[in-house]
């Protein structure tokens, strides 16, 4: 047999045999971190409480609520709609399926906002995609949403707006009546639409 | 049979070219230039060690010079930075961290047993950079609670805030389900709604552990 | 860094530029390994001349491991690359039908042109033989369609399937090969030995 052909097969079953010797690439490096450190000095990742309440009272079809705090406090008390999955249990089969979930806006809530960010940055690292964190978290949605505070008069027309905005929102969220003169609840429709250029202040 | 086949000279040449591709190849492998030492499940768990914190009280120590082992990185951006930051820190805006020298900085010092300490507006702010380095393993780099916001409005006296928590997040300051239920009445008295926060606070004693 | 096109580094517009640059060469390496000539491919059916075998096998298994390597040097992602699905009925029948038009007309689609390329009146029939064809399956398509769809299994790969490596299934196949060019190897020798007046 010609020696070049000894040759040949030796280098192919050499290089073949190398083959099953490569490492398998791991997978849990789904994002790197420079760009894993990018998305985090984006602002956008954060929606307001105010923001949150807007969607809800509109039925936003796209909003996917996730309450990452514990199931006894899930259990007690939590923004309508939204889904419990645990800090602890965030790798689990169960929120893979909530997670993976395509063409929704994905909102992280806790009880302050540094729960959900932590939850953000392990879930992006993991490569899920339209992830947010309620900026101030219940904490904030309680002080903003269910207890708005009026603004002092001589703030800006805007905050009033907001301010009339919130309360609607309260009435809505905890179906309390407004105190304010009634009536109230159909202006708010207006509010709501200009809402995009109000400012949203808060936490 | 075709005489290519048996030519050697033909195939010592694609032999050659073959080889040197592979070896070329094998030698340009740069693994990702920054690699993830933790897993995510090791990552879930870092989040409740003591020893990534910096409270607001231990500084005193660090300014004070007590400790001197540690670094203090302003990660706001330069213009935050200029209006006001802590005494002795060092300005890297968020988007650098990850720069080349930073890094390899980063690693000098930890070789070396510093700790750096890093800090934005609030927690929040440095979360993400600080949980950045640590997954990628550097566990020198600890954030103060309460960041900047907090610091300016306790900085003369530091010492105070062992028994306050307004820097500590995470526990819920409402009821909740009381507030939203009892909320038609606006009465404004947020005070008593606050729940009792259980707080388990270091001891006043222990100075930072410099032991990073 | 790859797959090239995918990834954006080279626009899209390029494509056919691209296709007309590997057709070319393809043509050459099809042509100068002897492949225009109907007598090379038919003499696999014979067992006189394998080496339409070999070289194809030699150039499948070299793909695979360069492939492989590359995507472990990070130069190509495999997972981008565009997997044919596999519709087994279809798949079984086309083969089947493929290796009949080889032994009967002495060329593949490839070969035929390069073999048109060298003036060679067979290929020009053989050619217009395959228009036929493609005309023909193209009318009787809505009589075939279920049969062409049958069975699929989708974008799978043959690790997929068996839930091994990549690199386990190219070290056996690597082995396959490497016998069957052994095989093939003293089946020419014998045969040859009766047909010695044969000359290329």
């Amino acid at each position: 047999m010609n020696r070049n052909y000894l040759l040949l097969t030796a280098l192919l079953i050499i290089l073949s045999g190398g083959l099953l010797f490569l490492p398998e690439k791991s997978d849990i490096n789904r994002e790197n971190p420079e760009d894993l450190m990018w998305d985090i000095v984006q602002p956008t990742r954060y929606l307001s409480t105010d923001k949150v309440a807007k969607m809800i009272i509109e039925k936003d079809p796209l909003l996917l609520l996730i309450d990452v705090r514990e199931d006894y406090e899930f259990e007690e008390f939590t923004l309508p709609g939204a889904v419990n999955v645990p800090f602890d249990s965030i790798l689990t089969d169960y929120a893979d399926e909530i997670l993976s979930i395509e063409d929704v806006n994905t909102v992280l809530i806790s009880n302050d906002d540094i729960r959900a960010d932590q939850a953000w940055v392990i879930a992006k690292r993991l490569g899920y995609k339209n992830i947010y964190v309620m900026k101030g978290g219940l904490n904030c949605w309680i002080t903003t949403i269910i207890q708005p505070v009026e603004p002092a008069e001589t703030s800006p027309i805007t905050e009033f707006e907001l301010y009339k905005f919130r309360l609607g929102a309260s009435a809505y969220f905890t179906g309390a009546e407004i105190p304010e003169e009634s009536g109230e609840k159909k202006k708010l429709n207006v509010t709501r639409r200009k809402k995009e250029t109000v400012v949203e202040g808060g936490c | 049979m075709h005489i290519h086949e048996l030519n050697p000279k033909k195939t010592i040449i694609a032999l050659s070219v073959f080889i040197v591709v592979i070896v070329i190849g094998l030698s340009s492998i740069s693994g990702p230039r920054l690699e993830y030492k933790l897993s995510p499940a090791e990552t879930i768990e870092l989040i409740t060690w003591e020893e990534g914190y910096v409270y607001p009280y231990e500084l005193e120590d660090i300014l004070g010079g007590v400790v001197d082992t540690v670094i203090l990185i302003d990660i706001r951006n330069n213009f935050d930075f200029s209006r006001g930051h802590i005494p002795g820190a060092e300005n890297i805006s968020a988007i650098e961290l990850l720069n080349e020298e930073n890094i390899s900085r980063l690693k000098k010092l930890k070789k070396e047993g510093m700790c750096v300490m890093i800090y934005g507006d609030s927690q929040l702010h440095a979360n993400g950079p600080w949980m950045i380095y640590r997954q990628l393993g550097f566990n020198n780099v600890k954030l103060l609670l309460g960041g900047y916001d907090y610091y300016a409005q306790w900085k003369d006296n530091l010492a105070d805030t062992y028994a306050e928590d307004g820097y500590l997040l995470g526990m819920p300051r409402h009821d909740y389900a009381d507030v939203a239920a009892n909320a038609g009445i606006f009465d404004e008295d947020d005070g008593d709604n606050k729940k009792p926060l259980n707080i388990t606070r270091r001891k006043k004693t222990t100075v930072v552990e410099g032991g990073c | 860094m790859g797959p090239l096109i995918p990834l954006g580094q080279i626009a899209t517009g390029w494509d056919f530029v691209i296709a007309l640059l590997i057709g070319i060469a393809f043509g050459f390496i099809l042509e100068s390994t002897g492949f225009s000539s109907s007598r090379n491919i038919a003499g696999v059916f014979y067992g006189y001349n394998f080496v339409v075998l070999r070289v194809f096998f030699t150039a499948v298994i070299v793909a695979m491991i360069g492939l492989q390597y590359f995507d472990y040097m990070g130069w190509i992602d495999l997972n981008l690359i565009y997997i044919l699905p596999t519709y087994v009925n279809s798949m079984i029948i086309g083969s089947v039908l493929m290796g009949l038009g080889f032994v009967l007309g002495g060329f593949c689609p490839g070969t035929s042109y390069t073999a048109i390329a060298i003036g060679k009146l067979d290929a020009i029939v053989f050619t217009a033989g395959l228009f036929l064809g493609i005309f023909m399956f193209s009318e009787l398509f809505p009589l075939l369609e279920n049969l062409y769809y049958g069975e699929s299994l989708g974008n799978v790969t043959i690790s997929e399937i068996l839930g091994v490596s990549n690199g386990l299934i190219t070290f056996l196949f690597v082995i396959v090969a490497l016998i069957a060019f052994y095989v093939t190897w003293l089946i020419e020798k014998r045969v040859r030995n009766r047909i010695t007046e044969y000359k290329f």
